[in-house]
């Protein structure tokens, strides 16, 4: 089977220092993967690397079978990476910020058609920031900024979608409700990767586990499988004491 | 039945306040504005020209007598032409600067570029005034490259991290405009015997628009326009690099060709508006913070309304730079700097308040 996205032995170096090295990694069409591992493990960075936003110095990434090299409007079509963080110096709305979403199917010439109009429809919609169009940004709470730039992603129609810490800084109620999206995403066909923290979260939500780790190399499996105690504390040097409660939580909120 | 009156009603809705229709309906009355203004500003001055014989004389030359005519398109139509070229091109100028450095408070005046321009005109005047390239003189071609080369100084001192913190743009902005003000003044040491050049400087420094020859006038036209028609698709790049670099990317947009597209746009405009109007600071500041109180932060959208709403604005000052003391004339420069401080501060504290920088 052709896979969505391929990493082979991908390697990402800052001078002397080693971010990523030898990560493999298949992702299939339709798949929700979760990418966990302590701070400063490279979760963002191969991300960035997969998204084609950074070239690794090792290895390479394809996706649907195309090396990718950098990110241009063709591939921007397919892929929506979603970043940590977004700030909007002016009073830009939440609607003028989704309609952005659809610069890679428009360009700079083209004309807003009645399909880039249904899809900002559909993304204010699906994220549930219709009522929010008129609001502007930087007023927005930070749940309701996080649903808007997964907005932009939807808007996008991207086959793969690609998310940095999508829960980040928020409450566990507006944790959910991101969770909620993503599955509501993945329900519609969409592929997902993201790199999370809330690993309470992505027994529900995640169907695969990549676990990074800063002694050891990359594993992959079933969120059960990789959300057990003694992997999670090697990964996060975590006391044993915490993992139980963390797990015992996690799997309290199975299912969709 | 229902679905379709809060179709209605939120349809009226948006048409009632929303910001587009501003824009449009605005715009009208501001293009009106500005071909109404060039008469009145053609009748005002130290020999007073009545608006109706200036209207009939439209129609027909006779209306008008010989010294009437050498005041009016020998004197006063060149400048009030150079005028709105000066107001559009550095407003347009400060609308793109804004938008590159993602901040409010960028204008060609406050981060040194407008600064570099007159350096770089001193240079082409005292050092090489003979020079010309492709029928530009050293002046303008130096203006240009002056204008360039302290934006991309500029920028590359303040930015860290894809942002330009505010603080890190006003203080270098101001250590390279003061670097290049002096460094001006200093040509002007080395160079005492030539009085027209010093003249011309002096009157840079303090942004006082001249009285230019038609083909001056043409030449800065076409060089204004082709600036403008540049800023079309990237007012529209601007609209996504609002989101962040890192955001516009994963859009597919060119950063890199789009930043270096906009610093050579941005120069261009002001390069061509210091070669007429010399330095004339807050222009590029106030009026694209103007016209987004207006028409909100859609660059596309600004962009027809800060051309327009700058060439109104400079007109107006210059009209009052030479008026309010005949026979005197304060340079526009100064003028504006009265008018636009006060409003720098005043911005400056509002987007401190409101946490925008």
């Amino acid at each position: 089977m052709t896979m969505m996205l391929s990493a082979r032995n991908l390697g990402l170096r800052y001078g002397d220092r080693e971010i990523l090295s030898g990560v493999d990694l298949d992702v299939s069409a339709g798949e929700a993967l979760a990418i966990i591992g302590p701070n400063g493990v490279g979760k963002t960075t191969l991300l960035r690397v997969l998204s084609g936003a950074l070239r690794p110095t090792q290895g390479e990434v394809t996706f649907c079978g195309e090396v990718i090299r950098r990110v241009d409007r063709r591939l921007a079509r397919s892929i929506a990476f979603v970043p940590q963080m977004m700030h909007i110096p002016f009073e830009f709305t939440v609607e003028q910020i989704v309609r952005q979403g659809r610069r890679p199917h428009n360009g700079l010439r083209g004309r807003w058609t009645e399909h880039d109009a249904n899809a900002v429809e559909n993304a204010l919609e699906w994220s549930d920031t219709s009522s929010l169009r008129r609001r502007v940004f930087h007023t927005l709470s930070g749940g309701e900024q996080q649903r808007v730039k997964l907005a932009i992603a939807i808007a996008q129609q991207p086959k793969l979608l690609l998310l940095d810490e999508p829960t980040q800084q928020l409450d566990i109620g507006r944790q959910y409700e991101i969770a909620d999206l993503i599955r509501l995403l993945h329900l519609q066909g969409m592929t997902i990767v993201a790199a999370i923290h809330e690993l309470a979260l992505v027994e529900s939500t995640f169907r695969s586990v990549l676990l990074l780790s800063p002694q050891e190399a990359p594993r992959r499996g079933t969120p059960s499988d990789m959300l057990r105690p003694e992997l999670l504390e090697s990964a996060f040097n975590c006391p044993p004491r915490y993992q139980p409660k963390l797990v015992s939580s996690a799997k309290r909120r199975v299912g969709p | 039945m229902e679905v379709e009156l809060a179709t209605l009603s939120h349809a009226k809705e948006r048409g009632a306040s929303s910001p587009e229709r501003r824009a449009r309906h605005i715009l009208w009355p501001l293009l009106l504005a500005l071909c109404l203004m060039v008469p009145l500003s053609a009748s005002l001055g130290a020999v007073h020209i009545p608006i109706r014989t200036i209207l009939l004389a439209s129609i027909e030359r006779a209306h008008f007598s010989q010294e009437q005519q050498t005041i009016l398109f020998a004197i006063r139509l060149p400048r009030i032409f150079a005028a709105a070229l000066v107001g559009s091109g550095l407003s347009v100028a400060g609308l793109l600067f804004q938008g590159l450095f993602r901040n409010p408070l960028a204008d060609p005046y406050v981060i040194g570029s407008s600064g570099g321009a007159v350096l770089g005109a001193s240079i082409g005047v005292f050092l090489l005034p003979s020079f010309t390239f492709a029928g530009f003189s050293a002046t303008a071609l130096f203006a240009f490259v002056g204008a360039l080369g302290s934006l991309a100084l500029v920028y590359f001192v303040a930015r860290s991290h894809g942002r330009t913190p505010v603080v890190s743009l006003l203080l270098a902005g101001f250590s390279v405009s003061t670097i290049l003000s002096y460094s001006s003044y200093f040509l002007e040491i080395l160079d005492r015997d030539l009085g027209t050049g010093m003249r011309m400087l002096a009157s840079w420094l303090h942004g006082a628009i001249s009285t230019p020859t038609w083909s001056q006038i043409l030449a800065i036209a076409c060089i204004t326009a082709l600036g403008m028609i540049a800023s079309i698709p990237l007012c529209r790049l601007l609209d996504t690099l609002a989101l962040g670099e890192e955001y516009a990317q994963h859009l597919g947009v060119n950063v890199e060709l789009a930043r270096g597209c906009l610093i050579v746009t941005g120069s261009l405009l002001t390069a061509a508006a210091v070669a007429l109007g010399g330095m004339i600071g807050f222009v590029g500041l106030i009026i694209p913070h103007l016209a987004r109180m207006i028409a909100g932060p859609d660059h596309v959208r600004l962009l027809p309304l800060v051309a327009c709403m700058g060439a109104i604005f400079v007109m107006l000052t210059d009209t009052l730079a030479r008026t309010l003391l005949t026979p005197a004339e304060i340079p526009v420069g100064v003028l504006m700097a009265f008018i636009g401080g006060p409003f720098f501060l005043f911005v400056l504290r509002r987007a401190g308040d409101s946490n925008t920088l």
